[in-house]
């Protein structure tokens, strides 16, 4: 096996008298994609913000293709290749798609801040980048207003990728998307995984996104990793159960069907 | 439900974009409103005053006017595009006057000597620069509104101002100072005459006569060249350099400006310095042309410039404008508030009128070309 891309040994993290993280251990491979589930609270966030540099972890240590890092800002991660791709998407919808695609980095001739956009050059990385994970934008100076949230959500991956993500961490990407373009996002998913050279942490609630694209998961509950493994190795039912925090619920359909029973 | 349409299997996201020709590009344009708008004006005006208004005397006028707006109003709109307001422009203004023609009546400070006009504007323009800066400085530390701090502003400058004129002059008002742009070149820069071949070549075609047969005007105000300089420039920046990417980036979503590494606080404080500027070339061009200055002059002149951003097309939260838009706007508010003048029946009150008419109007166009451009947002 190769050496991991990225990998955390121990991360714990502290807020006061409150364990959010604790001992986390992670590892996620060139060309794989890594699930990372739980429930609200079980510390995804958080563990997401120390990866991607907003917080600092309180113990434990970090490897970016074999050495220790460990960033003040998130532009120190950024500047290692780990590219986070927030719900938010850091996205400006009255801007053009090639603005924001360069936002910050723009292509320039002349003297900082004053130089002359290249925006001949400009648009044609921004439609070929998106092409190139499956998503043609007619017109690359159309604004961002216009486009669905799938397409929101393949710009602002196809921006991380562009300037230069290793490791792309991707915050729940297909929440608050209908269902055609959740499918939209995780074909770019796939294709991003299929280049073969970044590895990918997706964060999701939704089991089903998680199967059709994760080669590994890992599952969260109260600040700890309650278990994992190979797609191949976990069934279906254990999947769900560890999604549940671990509890034994039991199958909501039964429940719900009681509760239904009961005369409501 | 077994049956499903299959004919959508072909139509991507990217279909639902209409796309057209040069007409419908040329539709979403942002300016394209307040061209209506403009349009509309010039023609009711040059009716109603038989064409009095643009002829010789009244283009001179009327651009004079004109460029003053556009002046501050290309400002306040880059600043208005970056998602901030600033409301001490008017009184900037006032300053700016008061500074030059109290130092070339007075002195420089410091007791350096007498004042040249070159000296004058350089002292002034470091004033209002810092001013701008501390403006700009307190907003973005603060995090308060710059509404609230700007309106503190336009209080404080408007006292200092009064309050230097009556410590230093015993005077609200300066007048008879030397006519500066008849020797100085840096004068009439400001306060001279430019393009005065236009109007030559006007006289050599038989037209611009007076009654005495002799040329009748000799050329447009100087500061029509400062108006002309201040949109090329500001045009450029906004539209094709990367500082133009950042004004638009933390007008939009700040945050996720920054995030992407926008110097957004650095953006926000140049644009203050800028509308500084912009307050401070107004002022030494009326203080250049008629050699006085006046403690409530530039009175009102930030909401005139606002309210022409807005005409211009300028979105009132930020991330959305164009300096075309603020062209058009400043020759739409130029052209109205000289309408009494080529008009005699009307009251000169219906200037008022008629730029809230104006300003609605102009708002509820823009409001649907940018709901075409970003998608309703």
């Amino acid at each position: 096996m190769s050496e991991p891309l990225i990998r955390a040994t121990g991360l714990t993290k502290r807020f006061g008298p409150f364990t959010a993280l604790n001992g986390i251990d992670l590892e996620v491979r060139k060309g794989e994609v890594l699930a990372l589930l739980g429930d609200n609270g079980a510390g995804k966030s958080t563990l997401i913000k120390i990866l991607s540099g907003v917080h600092q972890p309180t113990e434990g240590k970090m490897y970016v293709e074999g050495k220790e890092v460990s960033f003040q800002s998130p532009r120190d991660a950024s500047a290692v290749g780990i590219g986070t791709v927030y719900q938010d998407l850091a996205i400006n919808p009255l801007m053009s798609v090639t603005r924001n695609f360069f936002m910050g980095r723009e292509i320039y001739k002349g003297i900082r801040p004053f130089g002359i956009l290249d925006m001949a050059t400009m648009d044609k990385i921004a439609h070929d980048e998106m092409v190139k994970i499956g998503i043609d934008v007619s017109d690359p100076r159309q604004a961002v207003g216009t486009m669905s949230g799938g397409q929101r959500q393949t710009l602002a991956i196809a921006r991380a990728i562009y300037f230069g993500a290793k490791v792309l961490i991707l915050d729940e990407p297909t929440s608050a998307l209908g269902q055609k373009q959740q499918m939209g996002v995780l074909k770019t998913i796939m294709s991003v995984k299929a280049r073969g050279d970044i590895a990918i942490i997706f964060i999701t609630h939704n089991e089903i996104h998680s199967q059709l694209v994760a080669d590994r998961f890992t599952f969260l509950a109260l600040g700890e990793v309650i278990g994992g493994g190979a797609k191949e190795d976990l069934a279906h039912d254990e999947i769900r159960r560890l999604m549940a925090g671990g509890a034994d619920i039991g199958d909501l359909e039964k429940e719900l069907a009681e509760v239904q029973a009961g005369g409501l | 439900m077994s049956t499903t349409s299959t004919n959508t299997d072909d139509r991507k996201e990217a279909d639902r974009l209409q796309k057209g020709g040069h007409l419908s590009s040329l539709k979403r344009r942002p300016e394209v409103g307040s061209f209506l708008v403009m349009m509309f004006v010039i023609l009711a005006i040059g009716f109603a005053s038989n064409g009095n208004a643009f002829n010789a005397l009244g283009l001179k006028n009327n651009f004079s006017i004109i460029s003053q707006f556009g002046i501050i109003a290309t400002g306040a709109c880059l600043l208005m595009i970056a998602g901030e307001f600033d409301l001490s422009i008017g009184s900037m203004i006032g300053f700016a006057g008061m500074s030059m023609a109290m130092m070339l009546k007075w002195g420089l400070p410091f007791g350096l000597g007498a004042a040249t006009p070159l000296t004058a504007f350089l002292f002034t323009l470091a004033m209002t620069l810092a001013l701008g800066w501390l403006i700009g400085t307190i907003v973005v530390r603060s995090k308060l509104s710059s509404f609230i701090v700007t309106l503190a502003f336009l209080f404080f400058l408007r006292g200092v101002t009064e309050v230097s004129f009556r410590l230093i002059n015993q005077s609200t008002q300066i007048s008879g100072l030397p006519d500066y742009k008849e020797t100085s070149w840096f004068a009439s820069m400001f306060g001279g005459e430019s393009f005065a071949w236009f109007y030559d070549a006007w006289f050599a075609l038989g037209s611009n006569i007076n009654r005495a047969g002799n040329q009748w005007v000799s050329g447009f105000d100087a500061r029509v060249v400062w108006w002309i300089a201040v949109s090329v420039i500001a045009y450029i920046v906004l539209s094709r350099t990367q500082a133009g990417n950042w004004i638009f980036a933390t007008g939009d979503n700040r945050e996720s400006a920054r995030a992407n590494g926008v110097p957004v606080d650095k953006v926000r404080i140049s644009l203050f310095m800028l509308t500084a500027l912009c307050a401070t070339i107004f002022a030494a061009c009326q203080v250049f042309e008629t050699n006085t200055a006046d403690a409530a002059k530039g009175n009102l002149k930030e909401l005139e410039a606002i309210a022409i951003a807005v005409v211009g097309g300028t979105l009132m939260t930020g991330g959305f404008g164009s300096v075309i838009g603020v062209i058009f706007g400043a020759i739409t508010f130029g052209l109205v508030a000289n309408a009494v003048f080529f008009i005699p029946s009307i009251d000169g009150s219906y200037y008022r009128v008629f730029v809230g008419v104006v300003l609605l109007t102009a708002v509820f166009l823009n409001e649907s070309v940018r709901k075409r451009i970003t998608g309703g947002l």
